[in-house]
């Protein structure tokens, strides 16, 4: 694998913003509030970049909120009623989560195009519903009180520190979800850039053909499908962990919709689209709160304009048409 | 002369309709067999039920003495019998070159985890891939365009770059359908050298459906004739062409899809 | 059960309408219409504004509540749709437009008629019994009777009428339609503005008994989507049957189910996957893929 010199540049800028530029700003203007907007984003933009994986194998998904949701109770049953540390949840939640995606997956894989979105769509009210009716979930109550992160050591040494004695739990929060999601995208890049990824092209390109070479459609499409939800399922119970509780309606319909708008508006060419779109849509939401009544209409009509003018995304304007990042 | 396909009593049924009745024939190693029919005659089924794309309703196909009617396209493919489609079926936003690496994954040594971690294995294999894909590009004449992208081609391109997607997997059989359709004459007679060295220089066994007879009269060693689901007919381009039921096929069928 | 049946009669005959419409707009564009539920609010609410706050006629509110939604879905199909269906190469950019205008007609509905439940007085009094086997408040068989009405009615316009034929012909095969000379851009507005009309038309229906607000939008778009995927997507009679067949699961789970809680729609949620792991084109959908 060769980097041009720019790319590592990029790389080194953004990671110099990420943990040096932007607690130095937050220590700066004393916006502390901007650290758990900035981690909720993260936290997205991983549930994102699998959404954005199913979009490569050619299926709209729109039952992201679905998976994080199971990922966030999973963490949070662990944690509260097995004393699960969360560190070890956390993995298990995003494993559970692809299990369920396997088991869905093979029936509803074999749907295409429209009759797929619709059938993931439903999954997140099914979740819910799931939620609410189950015990082990507590109803419509949720669970809450989930106690912070504690702190791993290893021969004394200590690797992660307990959240709970931490002065700025914050700052750990944001780091952590910002270590997460630089591990989600690097191992994005690689999987798009590897062999996997080829096969994923081929198959979102024309699915017959692509079998006729010789790929095992079924077998990548569920594979696909899996660590797709095993990312919903991490971004979920780190969310679950942060906000100390989850709900039935923690996530929802409309979190399954962003995941998706997310991705659309980076661009679906574009390995770090999904990033910089949960990154616009969630700031631009918030920028646009002091238009009051009026931020749901500027905020559809804007989208509504990009999809029309620009329907390969934002990243299209600079990376131009057809060139793939 | 040894088979190398046997297809035995196959038969397909769609709901009341037979699309191809207790269809029997063998083809040889090292050899070129077309299928003809008129329209409709159940050439494309039949070519669908030997790559697995669609199951038998009975008979089967054994490739080796091993069955591999009914199974799945891909495991039909690594197995070393590979179709090809026509010109619509193409990766559309890759280029040609990027198209013949992929096709080739079915020689790749590394495990997809191994290449995710870019094991020595795996780089080995990108790079094998890479002269693999030139080379063959070269051999078809097609490394002049193999950096454009598949969905820019002009037609006749298309035709090749299905049949170099085909060949990159390295199979011992391949099935083309209808290599020379839409054609004019130079280039079918282009396509019909393309496809005897592909068989000459690279021992690769050739099976293809065709409306195009002249063009079939040429490549083929022997030829099998279909009409209305049936074989009618089997033999040297010769046999065929004095075959009265095969003449009577081809008149008796509308205007337009007589070829000879 | 004769009250569960007449309970599934009366919900299926306006489930069946809302999945018509979508199912209509699915079959001509290959969109799948996330505003749909929003299409249905602002028919609701037209009426409302109509008959609830200025007196006007009921049929005459009901009349305004589809020629809004036909100039809306009309509007939005010429000026949204079609230009984004030509400029772009990923079947998925119209579904992102369509979840666009979801979030734009939510807007519009915010800020013209507010997030307030609005109920509207009842347009006739009185309850049908039936020896206390079969109750049901004579609004309620009013509407259900003009729904069927409105069934009917659309059956055969698609049927009899030289519009019907044309949009029947660009569903089946567009490219075919076209060259049979059928103005492919006219019909397809008028097949949208048509679907619209649907939503709004039961939206104005409904207002008169459940009342409406902002956030029947989302819902009511979700229970389309299962209706048409139960009947089939693109298929007429698909849509009616994807309709009534769950108004009738709702109305027996209602009964049956409601003391174990909400798990009526879980149940139907996972009959429907099951469902349509065996059989993926639904009930009366052609085999694809």
């Amino acid at each position: 694998m060769n980097f041009s010199a720019k790319q590592i540049l990029g790389v080194a800028v953004f990671l110099l913003v990420i943990f040096v530029g932007v607690p130095m700003f937050i220590a700066a203007t004393g916006r502390w509030d901007f650290y758990f907007t900035l981690t909720s984003v993260a936290l997205l933009a991983i549930a994102s970049a699998g959404v954005w994986l199913t979009f490569y194998i050619g299926r709209i998904n729109i039952g992201q909120g679905a998976f994080a949701l199971v990922g966030a109770y999973v963490s949070a049953i662990l944690v509260v009623k097995a004393g699960w540390s969360f560190w070890i949840s956390l993995p298990a939640a995003g494993l559970f989560a692809a299990l369920v995606a396997v088991l869905l997956g093979l029936p509803i894989l074999r749907l295409r195009g429209v009759y797929f979105a619709m059938i993931t769509l439903v999954l997140t009210q099914v979740a819910t519903l799931t939620a609410l009716a189950l015990p082990i979930t507590n109803g419509a109550k949720g669970i809450t009180n989930i106690p912070l992160p504690s702190g791993v050591s290893l021969f004394g040494l200590t690797l992660i520190p307990d959240f709970g004695q931490l002065e700025n739990t914050r700052m750990a929060f944001y780091f952590t979800a910002c270590i997460l999601m630089i591990i989600t995208y690097a191992a994005l890049y690689r999987l798009v850039n590897s062999r996997l990824g080829h096969l994923c092209r081929s198959m979102q390109q024309n699915e017959e053909l692509a079998s006729s070479i010789g790929v095992n459609i079924t077998y990548i499409r569920i594979l696909i499908f899996a660590i797709s939800s095993f990312f919903g399922g991490i971004g979920g119970a780190m969310f679950g962990s942060i906000s100390q509780s989850v709900y039935p309606a923690t996530f929802v319909v409309k979190d399954s919709v962003d995941f998706m708008l997310n991705c659309f508006l980076g661009g679906l060419g574009y390995v770090f689209g999904p990033m910089l779109g949960t990154l616009l849509i969630y700031f631009g939401w918030d920028l646009l709160f002091e238009f009051g009544k009026y931020q749901l209409l500027i905020y559809s009509t804007i989208l509504i304009v990009v999809i029309r003018f620009l329907p390969d995304g934002l990243l299209s304007i600079r990376f131009g048409k057809g060139e793939k990042k | 002369m040894s088979a190398l396909l046997q297809i035995k009593n196959v038969t397909k049924k769609y709901g009341g309709l037979t699309a191809n009745n207790d269809i029997s024939f063998d083809v040889a190693e090292n050899e070129i067999l077309s299928v003809i029919g008129p329209n409709g005659a159940g050439k494309s089924t039949l070519f669908k039920m030997i790559s697995s794309f669609v199951p038998t309703t009975s008979g089967e196909v054994l490739y080796r003495g091993e069955r591999i009617s009914n199974l799945k396209p891909h495991t039909v493919a690594r197995k070393g019998v590979v179709r090809t489609f026509q010109e619509t079926t193409i990766f559309k936003s890759m280029t040609v070159r990027e198209s013949v690496v992929v096709a080739q994954h079915l020689r790749a040594k590394a495990s997809l985890a191994g290449y995710f971690w870019g094991s020595k294995t795996a780089r080995q294999d990108v790079e094998s891939f890479g002269r693999y894909a030139d080379e063959l590009l070269e051999f078809l004449g097609m490394d002049s365009i193999a950096d454009e992208l598949a969905s820019n081609l002009p037609q006749g391109n298309l035709r090749a770059l299905g049949i170099a997607i085909g060949l990159a997997t390295d199979p011992k059989v391949l099935l083309l359908d209808e290599p020379f359709a839409g054609m004019n004459h130079d280039e079918t007679m282009r396509m019909v050298d393309l496809v005897r060295s592909v068989r000459d220089e690279r021992g690769v066994t050739v099976m293809l459906v065709e409306h195009d007879m002249p063009a079939v009269m040429k490549i083929s060693d022997r030829i099998v004739v279909l009409n209305f689901g049936e074989k009618i007919a089997e033999g040297s381009p010769s046999e065929i062409q004095n075959n009265e039921k095969v003449i009577e096929a081809y008149l008796g069928s509308a205007d337009d899809e007589i070829g000879m | 059960m004769e009250q569960i049946l007449a309970n599934g009669v009366y919900l299926g005959s306006q489930y069946a309408m809302i999945a018509l419409g979508l199912t209509l707009i699915f079959a001509l564009m290959n969109v799948l219409n996330f505003a749909h539920g929003q299409m249905y609010v602002i028919g609701g609410f037209v009426t409302y504004t109509f008959y609830g706050q200025w007196g006007v006629p009921f049929v005459l509110a009901l009349f305004m509540s589809c020629m809004t939604l036909a100039v809306i879905g009309a509007l939005i199909e010429k000026y949204l749709f079609a230009p984004v269906i030509k400029g772009s190469s990923r079947e998925e950019s119209t579904m992102l437009l369509a979840a666009g205008i979801a979030f734009l007609l939510d807007a519009l509905i915010l800020l013209v008629f507010g997030e307030k439940q609005r109920g509207v007085p009842k347009i006739v009094d009185g309850v049908f019994n039936w020896d206390f086997r079969l109750i049901m408040p004579y609004d309620r068989i009013l509407i259900c009777v003009l729904a069927i009405l409105s069934i009917v009615a659309f059956i055969a316009l698609m049927q009899y009428t030289k519009t019907g034929r044309a949009l029947r012909a660009l569903a089946q095969d567009r490219t075919a339609a076209q060259l049979m000379g059928v103005n492919v851009d006219r019909y397809s507005m008028i097949g949208f503005a048509l679907g619209a009309m649907l939503a709004g038309l039961v939206g104005g229906l409904l207002v008169t008994i459940t009342g409406i607000n902002l956030g029947m939008g989302g819902p009511t778009s979700i229970k389309a989507f299962m209706m048409v995927m139960i009947g089939g997507a693109g298929v007429i009679s698909g849509a009616i049957w994807g309709g009534f067949i769950l108004g009738f699961l709702e109305a027996f789970g209602l009964a049956y189910l409601s003391q174990y809680g909400d798990i009526t729609y879980l149940l139907i949620f996972v009959s429907l996957m099951i469902f349509l792991a065996i059989r993926p084109q639904g009930l009366m959908g052609k085999p694809w893929g």
